[in-house]
Order: structure tokens, then sequence, then C-alpha cells
């Protein structure tokens, strides 16, 4: 069988009909490898070396997340919000704080939209710093010169957690947003050290994409490989960087405003190629706006309250209106994380009744068994890269 | 590591050495080689499943690096030492743990990473959870921290190297208590800058033996025994007097 003949393998295939004399070789992949961004189990069927049906198994890490949000007060929901997307904590944040804020209708004031806006751009970076250095590191192997990226990404992305470090005390899990604002203001220094960060990733930035698109062998594992057509991206519900790798123009920082983004223009990197390397390309396009974005904000950050509500007191502070129900979604990293908010839960409405999250990398794991089918297994991981799921978040 | 017990690091041929004319010389040096390069040659075997994961990964790229400790991170569970348990454990996952932990060659140790890892941290009563990894494995070190630091992992990994060279020299090493599960006192003990002086020098005068205010210790009666009648007092003074 040609290994790029996709149109004759049928991702839907029943193994009950295949012939036994196709003596297919069943191969677990995970939940304890390298590669797989986590514990997630990939089940493929092989006929040789060629993927004829591959089937995922998550819920490694389940951590009952929305059990758990009906049992505490939305002021204690902001920190398990932190953990269930690990790599990028704070849009996390903001994506609770925003629902609950339209749920109440309380004003954000303008210097915490644009603290907002400033963070969350940070974050996307070390996501997307954090993702290249990963995917390049399951293409080439620790051995084969993979790793020497992953050093370089790695290396690029301290200065970043220094400086929200600088700003909210703790390098992972900030628990830094509130309803109505932001907890921790600005401290002295803190623009020129964001800065100087960007100075400093804009200046080696070029270097890490040169590494990558001038090397053959990167060219020849991301070229063509795990190909996801324009209509199955929009029926699966892919959202973020892998919707813009397949054609879709959709981008909710520009679409749907949320932060400071009405104030500011976001070109949006799209890409027809829709495959591994189209992914690979929108990312890098999105790092050189995010640094683009940064620096047009940290110079213009307005004056004045970061937080239009009391501080936090007591757990049981914010009440929500019971029975009112409301879908809020902002855009992060890996794409449109979406809450589903019902209001009225225990403690007299201070807990949600329900709170249904919408992870952007459980939608994209369900593009694995359309994209596999055909590639051989080394591709596995570089197609499971680029999709750039975060298990935390698909499992939750 | 799973038997405290020095005599398990004897390798089978170390008995013909032994017994060989002169050959306890040459064992004893190459036994200090040999507690030496096991203790600065660990190989990490990443149990990596959440948060701590990427803050392990960390520890193992340009600024903390692991590597300068002499560790290799390998994803078999054959070739390596070291456990590290980095992030929640799920009732699913607990079988894989434990089968990936016995097809580790002896001898081998088990770092608990992280809050998670540790008691299962605020998912610790959620039905899917294992309250921390030591109800599955033995654990030797554990790192808190939600998620611990990258330094905080070499300093781990630096207290994991003083246990196993105790180990080694057959020393007898106490067993670390897992942080989550440290029984505190409901009051606050002597010197504790929340509670008052005076509860402060009740409880340690009631250390000494002693009563309230340093006199003599008794048993505290009940108020209406305790207190006398007041007609009697005063009559009692006034015979006196």
């Amino acid at each position: 069988m040609n290994l790029r003949q996709r149109d004759r393998i049928n991702p839907h295939l029943d193994l009950d009909t295949v012939d036994a004399a196709a003596d297919l070789m069943a191969l677990n992949m995970g939940p304890q490898h390298p590669s797989t961004h986590g514990v997630l189990r990939i089940k493929l069927f092989l006929d040789g070396e060629v993927i004829i049906k591959a089937v995922p198994y998550p819920g490694y890490l389940h951590r009952g997340v929305e059990k758990l949000c009906e049992r505490l007060t939305c002021v204690q929901l902001t920190p398990i919000f932190d953990k269930h997307d690990y790599v990028a904590p704070m849009t996390n944040e903001q994506a609770l704080n925003i629902a609950l804020e339209r749920m109440l209708g309380v004003e954000v004031p303008r210097r915490a939209r644009y603290m907002r806006t400033i963070l969350a751009e940070l974050q996307r970076l070390a996501s997307h710093l954090l993702w290249l250095g990963t995917f390049t590191l399951d293409i080439g192997g620790t051995i084969g010169g993979g790793a020497s990226l992953m050093m370089y990404t790695f290396r690029e992305r301290e200065p970043i957690l220094d400086v929200f470090e600088m700003l909210t005390g703790a390098r992972f899990h900030y628990n830094t947003h509130q309803v109505g604002g932001n907890r921790h203001d600005i401290p002295d220094g803190w623009a020129a050290a964001v800065k100087t960060c960007m100075d400093q990733l804009a200046a080696r930035m070029p270097e890490y994409e040169e590494q990558c698109v001038t090397n053959s062998v990167f060219l020849m594992r991301t070229k063509g490989i795990g190909v996801i057509e324009t209509p199955l991206a929009l029926e699966l519900g892919l959202t973020g960087p892998n919707l813009r790798a397949s054609g879709v123009d959709l981008d909710l920082r520009r679409d749907a405003p949320f932060h400071a983004y009405d104030e500011i223009k976001v070109n949006v990197a799209v890409s027809n190629g829709c495959d591994t390397h189209a992914r690979f390309e929108v990312r890098i396009a999105e790092m050189y706006e995010s640094i683009r974005i940064v620096r047009e904000l940290i110079d213009n950050v307005p004056e004045g309250p970061i937080c239009s509500l009391k501080p936090v007191r007591t757990v049981n502070q914010i009440k929500l209106p019971e029975g009112k129900q409301m879908y809020t979604a902002i855009e992060t990293p890996r794409g449109e994380l979406g809450t589903w908010l019902i209001g009225g839960g225990a403690e007299k409405g201070a807990c949600p009744y329900r709170l249904k999250i919408r992870p952007p990398s459980l939608h994209a794991m369900a593009a694995l068994p359309y994209a596999l089918v055909g590639h051989t297994v080394s591709d596995v991981v570089a197609v499971l890269g680029s999709l750039d799921p975060i298990m935390g978040e698909v499992d939750r | 590591m799973a038997i405290d017990d020095g005599r398990s690091f004897e390798h089978p041929l170390y008995h013909y050495w032994e017994n060989s004319p002169g050959g306890g010389i040459g064992l004893t040096s190459l036994d200090r080689l040999l507690m030496h390069s096991a203790r600065h040659s660990l190989w990490f075997f990443p149990m990596a499943t959440s948060c701590c994961a990427i803050e392990f990964m960390t520890a193992a790229a340009s600024r903390v690096d692991l590597d300068q400790a002499g560790t290799i991170i390998r994803p078999t569970p054959r070739h390596c030492d070291v456990m590290v348990v980095a992030g929640t454990i799920t009732v699913k996952m607990a079988p894989r743990v434990k089968k990936l932990w016995d097809q580790m060659p002896e001898p081998k140790w088990a770092i608990a990473m992280g809050s998670c890892a540790i008691c299962g941290d605020f998912y610790r009563d959620i039905y899917s959870v294992v309250p921390g990894v030591d109800v599955i494995i033995p654990v030797d070190v554990y790192i808190p921290g939600c998620p611990p630091n990258a330094d905080q992992v070499m300093v781990g990994l630096q207290r994991l190297q003083d246990k196993i060279k105790l180990q080694l020299e057959g020393k007898f090493v106490e067993r670390e208590l897992r942080p989550g599960t440290m029984i505190y006192p409901k009051i606050g003990t002597h010197g504790d800058a929340r509670q008052s002086a005076e509860v402060a020098q009740a409880q340690l005068d009631g250390a000494r033996g002693l009563g309230v205010g340093g006199k003599e210790h008794r048993v505290p009666r009940p108020a209406a025994v305790q207190a006398p009648p007041e007609a009697d007092a005063t009559s009692d003074s006034g015979e006196q007097s």
C-alpha cells in the first residue's frame, strides 16, 4: 500500500469487517509515553507500519473538576481553573472570571483590562514556546537534535515566567484575577522587565524559526502529514491555531473582543495548508503577533483602579443569581475555552449550580482518528504535537 | 527503595570475590567506587502526568539543569533508578504506575513531587483521584509545592543522594514523613507567634507540672465546690479576729 494514499482508507473502519488474513497488529501508545503530552493512550491498528485505524482513549487524568466546581464558591474557583490547562494558567483564570463578570454584570476597569491583555499575550508566548520545544523534541528526539531547540525555548520561557513572578509572586498557578479586576497591581520596573524580555525574544525568534524551516528532515516530517480539511475541522469543532491552519479565519480576539482587544488591531494568521506544517506556521506567526501586541500595550497602560469591586475578604462574598445561565468563551493559546455557567448552587448561591467547561484540546483530540490514518507510527508524535492537546484540559 | 537494607546491593559475584584469597582488599575499594557512582548517576523515570511535569521539564532544561548531578531522564522503567511521580495520580492511572514501578530493577527509589502526588491536594476527596501516591508505591523523598519550583527539584535530588549514601553504608535511615499527614496540635505550641503570652506561660507551667501562675499544680474543681460560701468565710474570719 502506498503510504500517502489516504483516500482509500476509511477512518470509521469497523474492525469486525476486516478480513482476518489482513493480520492487523494492535499497538498501544501510552498512557506512559514521553511524546503523548501527558497521559493519553492511543490504540493503533497497523498493517505493517501503516496506521489503518487509531482510537484515542483519554481519561487517565480525570480529576472531577466540574464536580468540584459545584462544591466551591466563586472566589475559590480561580485556583482550580489554574490547574486544568497547566501550560496556560493565566488565560484559564481569565475565562472563569470573565464568565462570572458577565453574569453579574460587573464592569472591569480599563487598567485591569489592559493588564489582562498583556498577561494573556505573554501567556500565549510562554505556551507557544513550550509547544515549539516539545514539538521539535518529539520530531527530532533527544539524541537527534530536537533537544537543542527545546533548551533554547525553555531559556526564552524563563524570563516570561520571571515577569509573572514579579507581578504575582508565583511562577505557575498565579491566582491573580478576581471578579471585577486584578489582584496585583503593576510593580515598579515591571514594564522595563517586560520590554527587555520582548526585545530578547524578538531578536532570537527568527533564529529558532530558521532552525526548523531550513531543516529538510523537519520539512519532510511535517509537510503533507496529518491533513485536516476545512469541512472536517469545522465539523469537529476545532478552534484556535488548529482551525486557522485549516483555512478558517476565526479568532475570538478579533471577532468577539473580550479584554482590551476592541481597542487594538489583531492580525490573525491563517494558513491553507491544513497539515502539520501549516499548524507550525500559524503558531509561529501568532508568536510574532503577540510580541507586537505586548510592545504596543506595555507603554499605554492607563492609570486608575485595578478592581471595581471590594477586595476579596470572605469566600461567600459573591452570590450568583439563581437560575440564570450563560455561555462565555475566550481565546486561549489553544483555542476557544468556553464556560457554561448556571447560577444558584450551594452556599446560598455562592457556588455555581453547574459549570461546564468546553476545552479546546478535547476537540483537537477528536481530529486524531482522521489525521493519523494512512501515516506511519513515527508520524503519530508529529501530528499529536502539532495539535497541541493538554491532557489536563481534555480529561478535566 | 523497596527494602531499607544495605544488603540488597550485594551482587552475586561479591560472594566469589570475597572468598578468593586477597579479594577483600580489592572489594573494599570497589565498594567505595560503587557507592560513589550509584549516588551520582541516578537515572530518572518521569511518571509525569500533569502540572508538575512542566516544572520537572523546566528543571531538566537550561536554567536548573538536573544533568549536572549526573542524572539522565529515560522514559523507560527498565533503565532507571528513580521514579519521579509528578502530578495527580487517578484511579485509572494507578495500576499503570504500580506496573511501571514493578518493572524497574532493584535498587530503586521514588520521589513524590507536588502536593497532588503527596496527598491528592484539593482533588483528594474526588471519586477518581488517589489520595497520594504512597498508597501504591513506597516514597523516599517528598517535594512539597504546587508545583514546586525547579530548584526545589534539585534540592530534593540532593536529599535523595544523602539518603542513598547512608543506605549504602548500611546505616539506618528514618522514613521521611508525608508532609500532608503530619498531625498538628489543635492549640498552639509554646513560642507560637499567634497565641497570647498568658496561654504560652500557662502551657509552659503545665509542662513543668506546675499550676497556673507558677504555683503548685492542682486539679481544677467545679466552680460550686471551689468557691466557699460567703457567710462561712466572713464568720470564720470574724471568729479569728
